[in-house]
């Protein structure tokens, strides 16, 4: 019998040990308490102490007895709203000076006093830090183990500016900022419908990032919602700093140059983008707004081609292509052409190319990729060094790497000119995630022109096809319309429809139910009593007199 | 099988694209002269004959690739035996055009590169690709199906423009007697480039709307067919009977010939292009098919993993299949036809058709007195 007890006894000590044990790991119990003191002591254990969170303690009205903190965090409050609605308003309101329970004192602050939009009761310590640490107002008060939540978030935020990439000439001027807040408002005010479906979400364990997918109901095709939040739960990921971050995590396809989403700091934009049935990301702290799902032939679209007239468009489109096969061919022609097919060019060009080539002392290849590779260096250090040393950089660019090479006779003038042409064709592709990927194919091409000529080239053309063809975002084929083929999209790929003339949503990315985004006879047409062949008596309308 | 789903008008495209392949660049029914290209549209109704063994094939088993097909008709060993053959026929096919397509390369423009060079870059580009599975190939297909067509369109354009085109080449018309025309449609031109289409037996199993199988693979070898006799007409009428037979590539004489407004010339690299769309996708079929195969008759779960060994089987075999040029086409014009296109574009399929023809209708007799028993019972 003995033993028996004994047993048991040290059964029960084993479990109060790991009750124990699981208590001091997770220090803060669950549940806010009724004391105050007790809360504001797991408040300062839980934040160190942080001298950002200011804790004050306030007399409700006249009853001295009912003891009242409010806790926020300094610099991601609205000052004046703590202030004048929640201090203020609790120091002075009429209906907290009889003789009242702390539970009916706080009825009466969240129904009466505290004059903001929001107003909530937590009652658990992660929701209670959670609302806090993004900008929440708490009120605590003495006797109750519920905590009033107010919405105060406010803080200093950059304004609204013109976006500093996808510039265009006509179009609004408006970009986005790092707060997710004005930048699902600026959505709002472009698209007025209730359609317009946004869900939110917190990713990253310890940054607990928001993350807003948002999307309209109806035109967005089934099942691309849910594959989007599949996705984005299944990210468990300490931190989300940028928006880059998602995309590295939800994209379909890893080992590949290529972006296979979309993103961009323009509002109309992503409206547009929206109204096609693709769905947007929104990370708090970028500007960069996620587009998905992403299709090669949209990274060649500007949003000014569709204010321009379709004309237009369409030339500074089909300029764009050419402009994007240039930056990835460019260097790997000139040097299959000078190292394998010397027939090709014509004779009077070849004759003054093989004369300045004849002082150089490097093949082909090499002088073009030491040329590239002197671009891409140039490239970078621009980009990153602080602006004061910008004209040093241009100076020393311009005259040592171009004039002094060339006259040096490391390199030959033609090349300069080859690699200056490609360096201006890949910063005139509107998409610089696009720009970077043809900067980094065109060196595997100068490589395969330096060995095999074009039969090279055309392998690694052949390559890069096939890969572009086996991408896929979000499951829809990256080619698309173009393969697999679909005839109605053509109308926005090298070419653009005109306006009157874009019967339909592109139904690889829209819901079928939802196709028709025009009426008939859209087509603009003059008067008809300018036409020739009216005269139904009314004169003076026809007449240009 | 993998899971993927082709349209018809990506099969119609590949179809197309594997049809025009290398039958593009080589004097296709050369010896007919003036009627090459009647021989050409001579062979092509042959084609469609073809294609019927093989859509009846198809339509017993339409959700079976060949090599499983053969295996439900002859049972599971002398079904793997053929099906294991088949295998071997599409790897010598798959090497015989990479050699064409090395040696095609050496001639015109690398002299200077061994062939086994050319041919291992050109295999790695393949396996690439089939690894990437069929539905990549096919969406692969109708990008540079629309590159081939603009390219071909721009030469008859240049062609025309230079006014090279003399009608008078083609005449007589026929000069041969029509027995003699068929004979030849039917002994050769047949089988290269239309009957190597039984290759598609294991693709067709994917198309995504079976009913139309017959209409696109009738289109699609009537347009390749037509092509290939407007080109050939056309190669004819501009080089002449006696340049055009003689000629290795045809097409390539005629590419160079065009000259117009005196800066459009020495246009090689445009046949190099076509040269090497045409040899990708059909060498690239080839392989694909030859891996599922592979995969499917020795349960490999992955068959992507097959397309490395495969392709270095192919590469090799490319090497050795013959010590050089005039040999190689010596063997392609002489003992492929008759020892292996024959048996295997012709009379394995039409024995196959035969007993899976008696096989389906015993069971489909025995079905049916299957529902008139049970309607007997019920009663």
């Amino acid at each position: 019998m003995a033993s028996f007890f004994k047993q048991k006894r040290q059964v029960k000590q084993r479990e109060k040990k790991k009750e124990d044990e699981s208590q001091s790991q997770s220090k803060t119990p669950d549940y806010i308490e009724s004391s105050l003191s007790a809360n504001l002591e797991i408040v300062k254990k839980k934040t160190g102490k942080s001298p950002d969170i200011i804790i004050r303690t306030l007399k409700i009205g006249i009853n001295p007895e009912i003891k009242t903190t409010i806790l926020y965090v300094q610099g991601l409050i609205d000052n004046p709203s703590v202030t004048d609605f929640i201090i203020e308003s609790i120091m002075k309101n009429p209906h907290l000076s009889k003789n009242i329970l702390p539970l009916e004192a706080m009825e009466i602050i969240s129904e009466d006093v505290v004059s903001l939009g929001g107003v909530e009761r937590v009652t658990d310590w992660e929701k209670l830090f959670l609302t806090l640490l993004s900008g929440d107002t708490i009120i605590f008060i003495d006797g109750v183990n519920v905590a009033l939540v107010a919405s105060t978030r406010g803080g200093e935020k950059r304004s609204i500016q013109e976006p500093s990439t996808h510039l265009t000439v006509r179009g609004s001027r408006e970009g986005f900022t790092e707060s997710n807040g004005t930048n699902i408002a600026m959505l709002r005010r472009i698209i007025n419908t209730p359609d317009l479906w946004i869900e939110s979400m917190k990713i990253g364990t310890v940054t607990k990032t928001d993350v807003s997918i948002m999307y309209i109901n109806g035109i967005v095709k089934e099942g691309i919602v849910e594959e989007v939040k599949k996705r984005l739960n299944r990210i468990n990921i300490d931190s989300i700093l940028e928006s880059g971050y998602i995309e590295q995590l939800i994209e379909d396809q890893v080992m590949t140059p290529f972006p296979t989403l979309n993103h961009t700091e323009r509002p109309d934009m992503v409206a547009g983008n929206l109204l096609e049935g693709r769905v947007a990301i929104f990370v708090n702290g970028t500007p960069f707004v996620l587009i998905a799902p992403a299709l090669f032939v949209q990274f060649f679209q500007s949003v000014e081609d569709y204010y321009n007239r379709f004309d237009i468009a369409s030339a500074t489109r089909f300029l764009r292509i050419i402009v994007f096969v240039i930056s990835i061919v460019g260097p790997a022609v000139y040097v299959a052409a000078t190292t394998f097919h010397q027939e090709m060019i014509p004779t009077k060009l070849l004759v003054i190319v093989a004369a300045q080539r004849e002082t150089v002392p490097l093949p082909a290849v090499v002088e073009a990729l030491l040329m590239e590779m002197t671009f891409e260096i140039l490239r970078e250090a621009s980009l990153r060094m602080p602006k004061a040393v910008g004209s040093t950089m241009s100076i020393v660019g311009a005259l040592v790497i171009g004039q002094a090479a060339v006259q040096a006779g490391i390199v030959s003038p033609a090349m300069v000119i080859i690699v200056s042409i490609t360096a201006i064709a890949s910063f005139a592709t509107p998409s610089y995630a696009i720009a970077i990927s043809a900067r980094i194919v065109r060196f595997g091409f100068i490589i395969c022109a330096g060995m095999l000529g074009f039969y090279g080239m055309i392998l690694a053309f052949i390559i890069l096809i096939v890969h572009l063809c086996s991408l896929r975002s979000l499951g829809v084929p990256y080619m698309t319309p173009l393969a697999p083929l679909n005839p109605k999209g053509l109308g926005d790929t090298f070419f653009r429809r005109p306006i009157w003339a874009f019967k339909e949503r592109p139904q690889f990315l829209t819901n079928e139910n939802n196709l028709i985004r025009e009426g008939d006879n859209q087509r603009p047409l003059p008067p008809e009593s300018r036409g020739m062949k009216t005269s139904d008596g009314k004169k003076g309308e026809g007449n240009e007199s | 099988m993998e899971k993927a789903n082709i349209s018809g008008y990506q099969l119609f495209v590949l179809i197309f694209l594997f049809e025009m392949g290398s039958a593009l660049l080589v004097p296709l029914a050369g010896e007919a002269k003036q009627a090459a290209w009647l021989v050409i549209l001579i062979a092509m109704v042959g084609g469609f004959l073809l294609f019927f063994i093989y859509y009846g094939l198809f339509q017993y088993y339409p959700d079976q690739l060949l090599t499983e097909f053969v295996r439900s008709i002859l049972g599971n060993f002398l079904g793997r035996i053929v099906a294991f053959l088949y295998i071997l026929y599409f790897i010598y096919l798959a090497a015989r055009v990479l050699r064409d397509f090395g040696d095609t390369l050496l001639t015109f423009a690398y002299p200077h590169i061994p062939l086994f060079v050319a041919n291992a870059a050109f295999i790695l580009v393949v396996v690439y690709t089939v690894r990437k599975g069929v539905e990549v190939l096919t969406r692969t297909g109708e990008l540079f199906f629309v590159l081939e067509n603009l390219l071909l369109m721009t030469f008859f354009l240049l062609i025309v423009a230079s006014g090279m085109i003399h009608l008078n080449n083609l005449k007589p018309v026929i000069e041969m007697s029509g027995t003699e025309m068929v004979k030849m449609a039917f002994t050769k031109t047949i089988f290269f480039p239309f009957g190597e289409i039984i290759s598609f037996l294991m693709i067709f199993p994917y198309l995504n709307e079976p009913k139309r199988l017959k209409k696109i693979g009738i289109s699609s070898i009537a347009a390749a067919g037509i092509f290939l006799a407007i080109i050939m007409a056309m190669n004819i009428a501009v080089l002449g009977v006696d340049l055009t037979t003689r000629s290795q590539y045809p097409l390539l004489s005629l590419i160079q010939s065009i000259e117009v407004a005196g800066f459009l010339e020495r246009l090689d690299v445009y046949f190099l292009f076509l040269l090497m769309i045409g040899g990708f996708i059909k060498i690239s079929v080839f392989t694909y098919v030859a891996v599922t195969g592979t995969a499917n008759v020795f349960n490999v779960k992955q068959p992507s993993r097959l397309a490395y060994p495969v392709g270095f089987v192919i590469l090799l075999s490319s090497i050795i299949i013959a010590s050089n040029f005039t040999e190689h086409m010596h063997e392609g014009l002489g003992a492929v036809p008759i020892y292996f296109h024959l048996p295997f574009q012709v009379i394995i399929p039409l024995l196959l058709l035969i007993i899976a023809f008696f096989k389906n209708r015993k069971k489909k007799k025995g079905q049916h007195q299957n529902k008139f028993q049970g309607g007997v019972d019920q009663k």
